[in-house]
């Protein structure tokens, strides 16, 4: 314990602290807390409130990384696509599946289950999913476990039983809504969102109460300022080189008549949570219809940067980054909290790498934007940032917006899948180095008129995607990233995009997962490759590490799928179905086939080793 | 060959099949109904036909050749449904079998018969799957 706490990252330190100094009407979820405190532990998703997925771990290291071993498998019984991770408390590990979302509980002292959870959910909501049917995995806190079915049920299971608690139900999927995001527990609250922006869905947060399961707040992303939870004078933008309130109707002003009830700002990514300032950090999606024509204006506030009070949902300042989509570049991908140093000053910072190629770095507490550099060199949509304003400088060659509708736009940089998805980055704090998994694929775009059935597609744009020209090609990268500088440290290509969740540790090592199934470990500083192992099926699966009767294990999901394998998980093979993904990455095949199993790996024990550290 | 026009044997169907069962304002019984050349460049009202197909995104149940998934196939269907049987059923839906109803859609309203005509033309073999340009463009589609 006392190692633990001295090798506790800075945040963690904080939040204990300030979970001391708050009222006891607004405790934080001690339980959770103390369990991730715990580095043994993987006790939500990132394993922190700050998205760092980091572990202060380090048995398995540098410089013993390449004795790597299978410790143990375990099948999850389906084939589809397996994004996120496991969680792991104490004995106990809980893993989850892609839809039909069953939960498993299992004994880590002899890898027995403890109980499963097998939902009965309508399979008709299946084909409402745009992008496979992959579930991003659980959360914990209060002593429950946290499900958030693809139906849009919300469900708290007992932890040590399975029984449900409590659920909830936050959307619709006869109107194409659905979920594919891990819940977030924070303090006392449980927040999910909604999916469906490819099926003209209004894009929300809901907060529910953690205990009860009551629904608290909901914060819509477009529409007027009450149901948004905006206060026109208090609500902060970055405009003109400076903060300023968002004004009436921010949102209503930038659509056309009502399509803002159509407008998206899905919700489906990666949140964070700052336990001093009780502020929630997460993005929103595309606006509805990916034909930009049929939506003139900014389309406020889909591709945007929320930062709300926990309490009460109400938004303290906003950032969009992408106004008036035309390339699809959602603004869901994981807010990474950090202190960086700018301008002489230690500031609180977060940064995020956006689907639109640009990795972003503003100040948490104000929303004052700090850096905005492309994370790929290939990004050819917009020229640069402008810092003044925020906004991107749009290349007019590569803006189906303003040559309209049945034009096909040709070698648009990045995809409509981005610079990178939902593959979430991990944050060395030794380095100060953000580690991320990224896209390297272009695209051809032709929008078209298109009419709003409810529970139908609302897409309206017919994509192909390839290997970026004139580049190493392959189709993506894995990069070390200085968020202070916006610079890439260093750069590995990689046959396929990585869509899979980097994981680093105190090791000195960063371990990531490949589209063509291998597991790869490379050093931190410099990104040279030191293991690697060949997985039966492709990895989108987000790695964790945890540590069980004295020995440190790492672990990632093996099932290829989501938006980049939709092809090969859902049997398509026209080259732009899947949104343009099919044809895109149809080299695939020749790698890798369906799966459904969960690896975990440990350097191999010596006997008497095993037998000195029992817990 | 440069132009391809429907194969007499089709044509002549088209023509018998508008003559029995051709609404009061339907083309005249001379005209086919629609016009093919190379496969993907198609008269104005199949154009808008097909685009209404893909503005309403009909190949997510009948399939991106109109082959079928969880929706029947067009290709077979197109053979013994009449043009009314097929008004009837894109502007009513067939709610229980999961097809909607599209009479609230303008473009259905204004296209409904293009569309008859661009899957008659897929059911028939003259029209390919996939992307279909105006027969009187260049042949390039316009593009940047």
């Amino acid at each position: 314990m006392t190692q633990a706490c001295r090798s506790m990252p800075l945040s963690k330190a904080v939040l204990m602290f300030a979970s001391l100094a708050l009222p006891a009407t607004v405790v934080a979820d001690a339980d959770l807390d103390q369990r991730m405190s715990d580095p043994a532990n993987w006790a939500s998703q990132a394993g922190d409130y700050a998205n760092h997925r980091h572990s202060t771990l380090s048995q398995i290291n540098a410089a013993n990384v390449k004795n790597l071993q299978v410790a143990w498998t375990m099948s999850t019984g389906v084939l589809r696509g397996h994004e996120g991770s496991p969680l792991v408390l104490g004995e106990t590990l809980y893993m989850h599946s892609p839809f039909p979302n069953n939960v498993y509980a299992i004994n880590l002292k002899d890898l027995s289950f403890k109980w499963k959870y097998e939902p009965k959910q309508d399979a008709g909501v299946v084909p409402v999913m745009c992008c496979d049917t992959v579930n991003r995995g659980l959360a914990y806190g209060d002593g429950k476990i946290f499900l958030q079915q693809a139906d849009t049920t919300l469900v708290a299971l007992d932890a040590q039983t399975g029984k449900v608690v409590w659920t909830a139900k936050n959307g619709d999927p006869k109107i194409g809504e659905t979920n594919t995001n891990a819940p977030h527990v924070f303090k006392d609250k449980v927040l999910t969102g909604i999916s469906g922006g490819e099926f003209g869905v209004r894009g929300r947060v809901i907060a529910y109460d953690l205990r009860t399961g009551n629904k608290v707040w909901t914060a819509w992303s477009t529409g007027p300022d009450d149901e948004m939870l905006l206060d026109p004078a208090k609500t902060m933008t970055w405009s003109d080189g400076k903060l300023a309130p968002v004004g009436k109707d921010s949102s209503l002003k930038t659509w056309k008549g009502d399509q803002w009830k159509l407008g998206g700002g899905t919700t489906w990514g990666w949140y964070a949570y700052d336990p001093k300032l009780n502020l929630v950090y997460y993005g929103s999606g595309n606006p509805g219809t990916w034909n930009p024509s049929q939506r003139p204006g900014d389309n406020k506030w889909s591709m945007t940067i929320f930062a709300r009070d926990l309490d009460t949902g109400r938004a303290k300042w906003v950032f969009q980054m992408t106004p008036h989509d035309e390339w699809d570049f959602d603004g869901v991908n994981e807010m990474v909290l950090l202190d960086v140093d700018h301008g002489g000053k230690r500031v609180p910072a977060l940064v995020h790498f956006d689907r639109n190629g640009f990795g972003y770095t503003l100040n948490r507490v104000t929303g004052e934007l700090l850096v905005a550099e492309k994370f790929d060199p290939a990004v050819n949509w917009a020229t640069k940032v402008d810092m003044k304003s925020g906004r991107p400088v749009v290349d007019k060659n590569y803006s189906p917006g303003t040559t309209g509708p049945d034009v096909n736009v040709q070698n648009i940089c990045p995809a409509a899948l981005g610079s990178k998805d939902e593959q979430p980055a991990s944050y060395d704090p030794q380095t100060g180095l953000l580690l991320v998994p990224t896209n390297h694929v272009c695209m051809t775009y032709e929008p078209f008129q298109v009419e709003y059935t409810a529970g139908q597609p609302y897409v309206g744009a017919t994509l192909t995607m390839f290997p970026t020209p004139n580049s190493h090609g392959g189709m993506g990268n894995f990069i070390a990233w200085d968020p202070a500088a916006g610079k890439i440290v260093w750069s590995d290509p990689e046959r396929f995009s990585v869509w899979s969740g980097a994981l680093t540790t105190n090791g000195d090592i960063c371990f990531y997962g490949t589209l063509e199934g291998y597991l790869k470990a490379v050093n931190t500083r410099d990104g040279k490759e030191l293991w690697k192992f060949k997985m039966p099926s492709g990895i989108i699966g987000n790695v964790f590490t945890y540590q069980y009767d004295g020995r440190q294990y790492v672990g990632v999901y093996s099932g290829i799928g989501g938006w980049a394998g939709i092809g090969m998980a859902a049997g398509l093979t026209e080259p732009t179905a899947g949104l343009g993904a099919v044809g895109g990455y149809k080299e695939l095949a020749k790698y890798t086939t369906l799966g459904g199993t969960l690896f975990v790996f440990a350097l191999p024990a010596p006997a008497t080793q095993t037998a000195a550290e029992g817990r | 060959m440069r132009v391809q026009l429907a194969t007499v044997a089709s044509l002549l169907t088209a023509v018998s099949l508008v003559a029995q069962e051709r609404a009061p304002q339907a083309k005249s019984a001379t005209t086919p109904l629609y016009t093919v050349r190379d496969g993907n460049k198609v008269d104005p009202r199949t154009l808008a036909g097909w685009k209404t197909w893909r503005a309403l995104s009909c190949d997510r149940c009948h399939g991106q050749a109109q082959e079928g998934l969880v929706g029947p196939s067009l290709v077979e269907s197109l053979q013994a449904l009449t043009k009314e049987q097929f008004q009837t059923i894109v502007m009513n839906g067939r709610i229980e079998k999961g097809m909607p109803n599209f009479s609230g859609s303008p473009m259905m309203q204004a296209n409904w018969e293009g569309l008859y005509d661009y899957l008659k033309g897929r059911s028939d073999g003259n029209i390919a799957p996939g992307h279909l340009y105006p027969i009187d463009a260049t042949g390039a589609t316009s593009s940047k």
